[in-house]
């Protein structure tokens, strides 16, 4: 090896210190950088495959009656038509542990065989299901505690209680997990249910359309198949469109992903802006050095390379570290997203390019970040370079503002006095070191923020809901019925309201009804309730116009999910709506707009104008109960249930407030802990930008330390002034991570907000900055003192010597 | 009295000089008030001399230097060495140039830390190209063996005494083989034995063709010398070169 690159080899091996900071902090930062990016493409892949792979329909419509099958064979032929299959959806309940039930969406198929349309994949277990049993979607396995091969007991409108043998799991992509919803899926033959005293015309046509791709196309051919269908004398009751070709969260989760690929790279840039601000100090300190090579004849050019190679070779080992890391957070981050959303990652590939591009941003990042300070060492003049001391001419010359203000400024300890002033000694670098610490601090924070806004949510949702158990009946009861029984199932009774429910949709004209719903009936779904103006379980906030005033009709009011909903984005107090409630367009008049976090979309109107809508005057099919003591609400749900089914009233789902806050966690969290993993990866690139910058301070001060011995100075005094310095930049570096913390924060806030209808106001939250200042300093400290030990054990001799 | 006015003409010496300086100054601005470092300075060095520039501290010496190696340049005046004007020279041109033509030998060594002995000395061949990578080293080790330290070619410099250490520089100096050598101070880091070695050692390379200069405070050296110049303030008070001329 020639004596140049000798030089630069044997160079790292002797600041080893300072090159595993720089290799660390880029591994760290380039681990980010692999997680993410890969999380983002086998995610942007898989989820669309996953959706895909289930052959969604474009629409499903649903009938009066089950069609014949002369009929679907002449809509199988329309132009315009790729396929056509029957189905229904039944709700029910399914017993899970000796008292408790949870809701029950069971799909309903013609034939297993044959099953094409929404079609999902078998797990484990048998497929098809032998007649008599059923097949569970496997997120609900553990929430069912159902087995393959065991019995379950399940409640159905007709059939009733009956137990169905659990013939496998499958798994349905198009349906958000189980425990997300608190409802358990399963898939089961007409034949079965019919067998088991439960008959169901399967009146939900799925339609597969040549012409896919876009909403408008889609609705007109729906139009034209909805006409054609009436003049067959099957009428159209509903059409469900849900967005094309794109999974419930698709759009949600690569905003999130998307974003925090952002973030990572940031990070990356920060690992370079260390590795700029290590190298400049290491430039520093080899200033004579450099001197020396150009004296006896090395160019610019040379001297630049031989930096170059290093840093080249020290992104090379970053490279190195951070991918396998990140490729293994990136999996589990990937493994993570599959559950959230109910998939299955089929395979975990990189596009071929990944590789490359990933370790060429590794080591092309660090070398355009110190090639202008390279660049810079490697032009001084042999003159300038050694007449360099450490302190800029401008800031020897600079008379004016900081210098004067720190001149004068003295801690009555020379040690402390001397480490203010020699914070800002070398500006350039100190700027380099709070961007390091404050770009970590305002992640740290913002991810904190995040966690803090949502869980505001949560409390805000439940400080607003006064109740302890939501109950859904089959059908409309009879108010005179119910609350005789309620009273005498629930001796803890403290209040109910009837709050009853009935889907609706935007009335598009033509007589059909449209809503852009999946398959589950969630994920836009709209509802209409019957408030009461006067109700004690419900603390309603408002975000605009007034809320309904008794006895009014022909009036609603929106919460604030329902005014993010499609379609009705934009719409103010006094709009007209037109609406489908009942079958029947209706136009009601919006008179405000209600804050109700964490709540599905809904219309609230009085229950006079409910009853008048819906023709269910004096029923309810829908009650908020409150309890004296929330604690028992999951025996009184029990009690509840059995005496309505006594009565004969079928129950579609009991939710306790518990559950309710079940099935809200989760959602947030994975971006509140990605965004943690991040700042996480920041703040250790951080700190070991504070040791770098610690480290070469101490090298250039090498001299300035011998001279303060020589006057009296202690080892004592040397080490505080080190570890002063390294607190003092940690504290300036708070202040500017709650600047950035601030915009950022709002930057989040803004993306989850129109990418969700829940609206999260980042605010900064105390305990993050002060998570961050309990994590901040000790680490500053940490950091500080081996460049402040090493400052301390200098011999006078030493650094007398030192060039 | 030494030429030492821009007004005068380069004197007019039919042996061609190796370096030739014609009324230079060189001045610097501070923070506190501007300094002339050398003021209108004229000189001429013939191939072969071994030339003492002398002075108290401030007189301007290691400026005189500087503009000679090319490392600084001047506010006013021509500067040629071997006929070529480096005062006109870009950087990139004149650290090709000192590469090749000129030998550096600094107050406190400065040899490269990391590098071993010898490394150090294949340096400048390494940086100029000058020999082709495998007579490197030998070439290196020749350098080494004249210099009377090549069983300490495989060392740190950190391992050598001060005196060896200044012999490695001034084998490193040697290294591309130039014609000429400065010193700065080159032995005012060195007792006096070994000051006297060294010394010795830069003189000897006249005789092998090469003009030699060396900044120096010590007058004891001074036999050394073929020529001194003597600057105070920035200008050249005596030439001893004039002087005996005049005598």
């Amino acid at each position: 090896m020639s004596p140049r690159w000798t030089k630069i080899w044997r160079d790292m091996q002797h600041s080893g210190g300072r090159m595993a900071l720089i290799v660390a902090a880029l591994a760290a930062s380039m681990a980010g950088v692999v997680t993410m990016l890969s999380a983002y493409l086998v995610l942007a892949r898989e989820v669309p495959l996953n959706y895909l792979g289930i052959q969604p329909a474009a629409a499903q419509l649903e009938l009066q009656h089950e069609p014949s099958a002369a009929l679907l064979q002449r809509l199988r032929a329309r132009p315009g038509v790729r396929g056509a299959e029957l189905g229904g959806t039944l709700l029910g309940r399914i017993q899970v542990g000796p008292q408790g039930w949870m809701p029950l969406m069971l799909f309903v198929v013609p034939d297993f065989e044959a099953w094409q349309i929404n079609r999902v994949h078998a797990d484990s277990g048998s497929w098809p299901p032998p007649p008599g049993s059923l097949l569970i979607e496997r997120s609900a396995m553990a929430m069912s505690q159902a087995r393959v091969g065991s019995q379950v007991q399940i409640e159905l409108p007709a059939a009733g209680r009956i137990g169905i043998g659990v013939a496998g799991t499958v798994h349905d992509p198009g349906v958000a997990p189980a425990w997300q919803e608190q409802t358990v899926y399963a898939y089961v033959s007409q034949a079965t249910l019919a067998q088991r005293g439960q008959p169901l015309p399967l009146n939900l046509l799925k339609l597969r359309l040549h012409d896919d791709a876009e909403l408008p196309a889609i609705e007109a051919e729906v139009q034209r198949l909805a006409a054609w269908l009436a003049e067959q004398g099957e009428p159209v009751l509903q059409a469900r469109i849900p967005p094309p070709r794109l999974h419930p969260h698709q759009s949600q989760m690569m905003t999130v992903v998307g974003m925090l690929l952002i973030f990572s790279l940031l990070g990356l840039l920060l690992g370079a802006v260390l590795t700029a601000s290590t190298i400049g100090g290491l430039l520093a300190q080899q200033r004579r050095q450099i001197a020396i090579m150009k004296a006896i004849g090395a160019r610019s050019a040379q001297i630049a390379t031989l930096y170059l190679l290093m840093v080249g070779l020290l992104g090379l080992a970053a490279v190195a570290i951070g991918w396998p890391l990140g490729w293994a957070a990136g999996r589990g981050l990937m493994s993570l997203v599959a559950q959230l959303l109910n998939l299955r990652l089929d395979s975990l590939a990189l596009p071929g390019w990944m590789l490359p591009a990933s370790v060429g941003v590794g080591i092309v990042a660090p070398l355009l970040a110190t090639l202008l300070p390279i660049w810079l060492a490697a032009r001084r003049t042999v003159r300038a370079a050694i007449d360099d001391h450490g302190v800029s001419a401008s800031a020897a010359a600079d008379s004016g503002g900081l210098a004067r203000l720190l001149a004068r400024l003295s801690l009555g300890d020379a040690a402390l006095t001397l480490a203010l002033r020699n914070t800002f000694r070398r500006r350039a670098r100190l700027v380099m070191t709070l961007l390091l610490l404050g770009g970590a601090g305002a992640m740290f924070i913002t991810s904190l923020n995040l966690r803090a806004a949502w869980e505001a949510r949560v409390q805000e949702a439940a400080a607003d809901r006064h109740f302890d158990l939501e109950l859904r009946l089959e059908q409309p009861q009879p108010l005179a019925r119910l609350e005789p029984l309620l009273r005498g199932a629930l001796p803890g009774l403290r209040a109910f309201e009837s709050w009853s429910i009935s889907a609706t949709s935007l009335h598009q004209g033509g007589g059909l009804e449209v809503v852009h719903s999946y398959p589950d009936g969630g994920h836009g779904s709209l509802a209409l309730r019957a408030a009461p103006p006067a109700t004690a379980l419900i603390a309603h906030r408002l975000g605009a116009g007034r809320w309904l005033r008794a006895g009014e009709r022909g009036s609603v009011v929106l919460n604030s999910g329902a005014s993010q909903a499609s379609g009705l984005r934009g719409v103010r107090p006094g709009d007209w709506l037109d609406l489908e409630i009942a079958g029947r367009p209706q136009r009601l008049l919006v008179v405000g707009i209600i804050k109700e976090p964490l709540t599905p979309s809904a219309l609230y109107t009085t229950p006079e104008s409910y009853a008048e809508l819906t023709g269910t005057a004096g029923h309810s099919n829908a009650l908020r109960i409150a309890l004296r003591d929330g604690s028992d609400a999951e025996q009184s749900a029990t009690a509840l249930v059995a005496a309505l089914e006594g009565a004969g009233m079928g129950v579609k789902f009991l939710l306790t407030e518990a559950r309710f806050g079940a099935a809200q966690g989760g959602h947030v969290y994975i971006l509140v802990y990605a965004l943690a993993f991040i700042a996480g990866l920041m703040a250790v690139v951080g700190l070991l930008g504070l040791a770098s910058a610690l480290g070469s301070a101490v090298l250039e001060r090498t001299r300035e330390f011998g001279v303060l011995r020589t006057i009296g100075a202690g080892s004592a005094a040397v080490l505080r002034s080190v570890l002063a310095e390294g607190l003092v930049i940690a504290l300036l570096s708070v202040l500017l991570a709650l600047l950035l913390a601030t915009g950022l924060s709002a930057r989040v806030g803004a993306v989850l907000g129109a990418i969700s209808p829940q609206q999260l106001l980042l605010q900064l939250s105390p305990l993050a900055l002060g998570l961050w200042l309990l994590l901040l300093l000790p680490g500053a400290l940490l950091v500080s003192a081996w460049p402040a030990r090493r400052a301390a054990r200098l011999t006078i001799r030493e650094t007398l010597n030192s060039y | 009295m030494p030429s030492n006015k821009s007004s005068d003409p380069m004197p007019q010496d039919l042996t061609p000089a190796l370096i030739a300086l014609h009324g230079v100054s060189k001045r610097y601005a501070s923070a506190a008030r501007p300094c002339t470092a050398l003021q209108d300075l004229s000189l001429r060095i013939q191939p072969g001399e071994c030339v003492a520039v002398m002075g108290p501290s401030g007189s301007g010496k290691t400026t005189l230097i500087n503009l000679l190696t090319g490392i600084d340049s001047p506010s006013s005046g021509e500067i040629l060495v071997a006929g070529q004007p480096i005062h006109r020279m870009s950087q990139e041109a004149l650290t090709r140039w000192r590469g090749r033509q000129v030998g550096v030998v600094f107050q406190f060594f400065q040899l490269l830390p990391t590098l071993t002995v010898a490394e150090n000395v294949m340096l400048p061949m390494d940086f100029c190209g000058s020999y082709p990578a495998r007579e490197r080293r030998p070439r290196a080790l020749d350098l080494l063996q004249r210099l009377g330290i090549v069983e300490h070619a495989d060392k740190l410099p950190a391992e050598l005494s001060g005196g060896q250490q200044q012999r490695a520089a001034i084998a490193r100096a040697l290294a591309n083989d130039p014609a000429i050598l400065v010193a700065d101070e080159p032995t005012g880091n060195l007792d006096s034995a070994t000051a006297d070695e060294v010394m010795g050692l830069l003189a000897g390379l006249t005789r092998e063709g090469k003009t030699v200069l060396t900044v120096t405070h010590e007058r004891e050296l001074g036999h050394f010398f073929t020529r001194t110049l003597l600057l105070r303030d920035g200008r050249l008070v005596h030439d001893s070169a004039t002087a005996r001329v005049a005598a």
